[in-house]
Order: structure tokens, then C-alpha cells, then sequence
């Protein structure tokens, strides 16, 4: 540290008067889409959401890469295979990579506000946004976009590799056909509102390390846990866990007898995420930062 | 201007803030001081609402700090040094705040200049000096150039270099009109760049007057004489109401008599001083005097005290 400045005028603009400086700067305030900006700043300006990204992207491509290339038709004759069930075969291998990216998000998720506590910059994000919850959201909001695009980059890209390996063995399924088109969206979908979900979780128990667990617990454990319970209350309740039911969203696999309408799959995501925004909202609210 | 009417913050059954009343007038610097547990810093976060007030309330230029359409522009504060995302550049950091109230980023390489931390912003937080993780929360503090800055322990981990800087700034700062509250431990520091003083103590204001009044009501004056001829100058002085100690090295201490009176004396009667030194109350006499009952981990001998009272 060799420079020392003096105390200049902060600034040589009308600064001196501290109430008048304030009209004159009018376009200084708190708004939305400064919060929206602060928040992507603060994602992309820390490694750990770089490498959750390229994670994700390169897990779902490799993923991708590995389910078409094992798939051995053993001379069948691919021509016979309904198209419906091509396009079922291509779906699947482009969203392979949602199984484990779903983790990968949510670990980002938890992280983007639990290295706010664990930094305590969550006091500076406080006393510049006093009224706290805007920047709840804001947070969420950005991480909702950024983790939905980067999914459907990875879904997208899933799908590129995919149906490359697989049309050399005779399958084929376009990306518009409604049956990959559909999964393909909605496992981005599903990534975005996991990751916010997660984000949720972290704020209301403001560590990384507990709020991982906890997330992953829901995501991953309560589903094989009621699986292993032979109870029909149990079996029962499989297709309303956050994770199931988000992948029975976009129709690869399911956990019902019954068939279940994806927007009422939709609708169990977003009751999971809305009851820990809520949660979130109402702690971060109250507790002292 | 910061205002507070019987500001209280409890937890649980124990009492941080007990129903202070003060008011930090613009124009001045201002000097929170108090031994630990006194509850300077709680008080400095329920300006900022970061922490709810249990009772009473407290405003910022006559609102409460949330309310505030551009709460960065009425407050600067730097409550510690830690406040950043350690995974972050110093200038992202100032980049993600200045973004939330469309601060333009050029203000941002302004107060990256004016802190002197132009050589180290496109480096991680997590490898600042506690010194520079000083000058990035005033850097932080200054984005908005607001009306009010409210500063915990700004020259703590400073270098001399850097404390010299921060007096200056506060005092600048302060001379432009705006409300400058600061807390610090070291009394010193205090006595060279507050004019007004709040001291708490458990809780409850102590004292809230001028710095000059705070250490003048501490009493006694000291002036430090040394002499060849110290013996015949302690005969000159005697009085009965002068105290003079000698000290070592033909060093008196004398009360009750100025240093001016002192000189007089000394040439009208031909003495050679050596040195003629007006010590005065210090801050910390002051202090402790007023602290003395308000310590709360009080460890028993005086320098444990005033380890205490930090």
C-alpha cells in the first residue's frame, strides 16, 4: 500500500451541501432494476457460480454423450421403432444431465446468499436495501434467469450431442418435436426453480453447510427413503416431493400410478419454492442482520 | 443529523441499549465511546436498521433510515471491516453496491482512488490486510457521498500512514457540513478527531458534551517542567493549592498552576526550563474517571481495567 491520497472533495459536483445534494442527484435511488443489476454483478463476480455453470454444461453434455453412445440396438431394425418413441429415446439423453445438475444448482442456490453470511456482506446488501425483502427478490429473480438459460444451454446442448451420436445409429427426433421440446424446456425450467428453491433454504438457515444438507435431504434422500417405506402413505406421497416431481414435470419418468398433468407437477415445484421464499422472506425480515 | 429517542435493544433478558437519548449534529465529528459491552455498536447498527430496536426509535435526517427513497446517499457506514464477499474483487464489491441506487461506476473508481486502493481492486477481498479491508468499507462508505457517514472503528489495522488519512478525511468530511459519527477505542485518536463526545456506558449515555468539556470536567491540569534547577523551582511554585511530584530526570509534574505562570516565574527568577509542557487531562483520565463504574467485565487492577475498556 503505497498511495495515501488526501481527503479531496469527494467528489467536485455539488456535494457540499449534503441535503441539497440529494435533490440534485434524483437519479440516485434504490429501483428495482438496480437491485436486478447489484445481484448479477454479485453472481457472476464470484468463482463458485462460474464453476456451478460449467459444471452443469459440461455434466450434461458428457452425460448426454455417454447415454447415446451406450445405447445398443443389437442389430435391430431401427426403422421398425415408432417415432414416438424415438423422440421418447432422444428426450431422455438430452436430459439426462438435469438428474445431476439439479444438485449442482441447488449447491449454488444455497451458496449465493450463505457467502453473503458467512462474508458478512449480507450487512452491506442490508444497509443499502434497508427494506431487505427487494433484494430477496432480486436475488431470486436473477438466479432464476441465469440458472434457466445456462440450463437450457445444457439441455439444448444435451440434446445437439445426443441426437448427433444417435442419428448414426438411425434414430432420430427434431428439437421442435413437442416431445423433446417439452423436456427439454421444462428440465431448464426445473433446474431455475430448484436453484431458487435452494436459495430459499440458505436464507433461512443462513449456512452453507447446514443449508446443503438440507436441500440435498429433500432432494435426494426423503424420495429414496419414502421409496424404501412399503407404506401406501408413503408411496402415495412420492409425486409431491419437490424433486419428482419436477422430473415427472417434463415426463421422463414417473411416480404416480395415476399419470399426473405437468402443470400440476409445475404447481408442486412451485408450492415447494414458494413455502421456502416465504419462509425466507419472513425470517430475513425479522431477524437482526 | 442522527436522532434517537429512548433507543433500546434487548436480548433476551440482558439490556445492550437502555433508552438513550442523543442527537449527532451535522458539522462535527462525533465520537461514540464506551467500554466493551457498552453498546456503541449495536447503536451504530439500529441507525442502519440492521438491527430492529427493541423500543424507541431512531432517525436519519429526520426519517428512519429505511424509508429513505436512496438510503446510501443519506448514510455511509462501515460497521466492520468484514462486511464483503472475501470470493470478490474490491471493485465488484463497489460495482454491486453502486448498482443497487444507479450510483455511475465512475463514482465507484473515484472512492477506489480517494482510499488509495487503486493497485489492489481487481484483486479478491479474501487476501486484503486488515488495513486495506479498512479502506475498502470507507471506499464503500463514500459511494454515495452521503450527508451522514457512521464509521465503527475506522482506523483500526490502519498503518500511521493510514490513521493520518482518516482523521483528515473526518475532519474534511465534517467541515463540508455532513454528520460524521465515529467510535474507536483508542481515546487518543478521539481526542485528535471528535469535537463532541457520546460516551456509553452499559448502555446508557454517560456523558454527551464537547470533547474540551468532557476532559476539562476530568479536573486537574497537568504542566510537565524539567529544570537543572528543579529543586529550587518546586520551592518557587509551592503553594497550597499547586501540587508539585517530582519525577525522574529533574522532571516536575505540577497542578494547579499553568504552563504560562510557570514560564513567568521561572524567567523572573532566572531558572533555565528545559522543557515546559502543558499534558492536561488526558481523554482516558477522563474515561476512566466517568467509566468507572460502568465497566462490565471490570478484571481488577487498573491496567486489566483499562485493557477492559477496550
Amino acid at each position: 500500500m503505497t498511495t495515501t491520497t488526501l481527503p479531496t472533495a469527494p467528489e467536485a459536483a455539488p456535494a457540499a451541501t449534503p441535503s441539497g445534494a440529494g435533490k440534485e442527484a434524483a437519479a440516485i435511488r434504490l429501483s428495482a432494476a438496480g437491485l436486478i443489476r447489484s445481484e448479477w454483478i454479485k453472481l457472476r463476480s464470484v468463482r463458485s457460480t462460474v464453476w456451478s455453470y460449467a459444471l452443469l454444461v459440461v455434466f450434461s453434455l458428457g452425460l448426454a454423450a455417454i447415454m447415446s453412445a451406450s445405447l445398443d440396438l443389437q442389430g435391430a431394425d431401427v426403422s421398425m421403432v415408432p417415432a414416438a418413441n424415438q423422440a421418447t429415446f432422444v428426450a431422455q439423453a438430452s436430459t439426462f444431465g438435469v438428474f445431476f445438475g439439479q444438485l449442482i444448482v441447488a449447491v449454488l442456490g444455497v451458496l449465493t446468499i450463505s457467502g453473503e453470511y458467512s462474508t458478512g456482506m449480507i450487512r452491506s446488501t442490508l444497509a443499502a436495501v434497508p427494506n431487505r425483502l427487494p433484494a430477496l427478490w432480486a436475488k431470486a429473480a436473477v438466479l432464476f434467469v441465469t440458472t434457466f438459460l445456462v440450463g437450457l444451454v445444457s439441455t439444448v446442448g444435451s440434446y445437439l450431442v445426443s441426437s448427433a451420436v444417435l442419428s448414426g445409429k438411425g434414430l432420430h427426433a427434431g428439437l421442435f418435436d413437442p416431445a423433446v421440446l417439452f423436456p427439454v424446456l421444462g428440465g431448464a425450467l426445473y433446474l431455475g426453480l430448484i436453484a431458487v428453491f435452494a436459495l430459499g433454504i440458505g436464507t433461512i438457515l443462513r449456512s452453507g453447510a447446514g443449508g446443503i444438507a438440507v436441500v440435498l435431504g429433500i432432494v435426494l434422500l426423503v424420495p429414496m427413503v419414502l421409496q424404501m417405506i412399503p407404506a401406501e402413505w408413503a408411496t402415495s406421497l412420492l409425486p409431491y416431493l419437490v424433486s419428482n416431481a419436477g422430473i415427472n414435470m417434463f415426463g421422463l419418468m414417473s411416480f404416480s400410478q395415476v399419470p399426473i398433468e405437468w402443470w400440476v407437477d409445475l404447481l408442486v415445484v412451485l408450492g415447494w419454492l414458494a413455502a421456502s421464499l416465504v419462509g425466507a422472506a419472513v425470517l430475513l425480515k425479522r431477524r437482526d442482520a | 443529523m442522527i436522532q434517537a429517542q429512548s433507543l433500546t435493544k434487548r436480548y433476551g433478558s440482558k439490556t445492550a441499549v437502555d433508552a438513550v437519548d442523543f442527537t449527532v449534529q451535522p458539522g462535527k465529528v462525533t465520537g461514540l465511546l464506551g467500554p466493551n459491552g457498552a453498546g456503541k455498536s449495536t447503536t451504530m447498527r439500529m441507525i442502519v436498521g440492521l438491527d430492529q430496536p427493541s423500543a424507541g426509535s431512531v432517525t436519519v435526517n429526520g426519517k428512519h433510515y429505511r424509508e429513505h427513497a436512496a438510503p446510501l446517499r443519506e448514510v455511509g457506514v462501515l460497521l466492520d471491516a468484514k462486511a464483503v464477499h472475501t470470493g470478490r474483487s474490491a471493485r465488484n464489491h463497489l460495482l454491486a453496491m453502486a448498482a443497487t441506487h444507479g450510483i455511475p461506476a465512475g463514482r465507484v473508481d473515484e472512492v477506489i482512488e480517494l482510499t488509495g486502493l487503486g493497485s489492489v481492486a481487481r484483486k479478491r477481498v479474501g487476501g486484503f490486510s486488515l488495513g486495506m479491508g479498512q479502506r475498502l468499507g470507507i471506499a464503500a462508505a463514500l459511494l454515495g457521498d452521503p450527508a451522514v457517514l457512521i464509521l465503527d472503528e475506522p482506523v483500526n489495522g490502519l498503518d500511521p500512514e493510514g490513521v493520518q488519512w482518516v482523521r483528515r478525511l473526518m475532519r474534511h468530511l465534517a467541515a463540508e457540513g455532513r454528520t460524521v459519527l465515529l467510535s474507536s477505542h483508542l481515546m487518543s485518536e478521539m481526542a485528535l478527531t471528535a469535537d463532541h463526545l457520546i460516551m456509553l456506558g452499559r448502555g446508557r449515555v454517560i456523558a454527551d458534551a464537547p470533547v474540551a468539556d468532557i476532559i476539562g470536567g476530568a479536573g486537574s491540569n497537568t504542566v510537565r517542567v524539567r529544570s537543572p534547577q528543579a529543586t529550587r523551582l518546586a520551592t518557587l511554585l509551592a503553594q497550597p493549592d499547586v501540587t508539585v511530584t517530582a519525577g525522574e530526570q529533574d522532571t516536575l509534574d505540577v497542578t494547579g498552576v499553568s504552563a504560562v505562570e510557570i514560564g513567568e516565574q521561572a524567567a523572573a527568577a532566572g531558572i533555565v526550563l528545559h522543557e515546559l509542557t502543558s499534558i492536561g487531562a488526558s481523554l482516558e483520565d477522563a474515561y476512566m474517571a466517568l467509566t468507572q463504574n460502568e465497566v462490565e467485565y471490570r478484571t481488577g487492577g487498573s491496567a486489566e481495567l483499562q485493557e477492559a475498556a477496550r
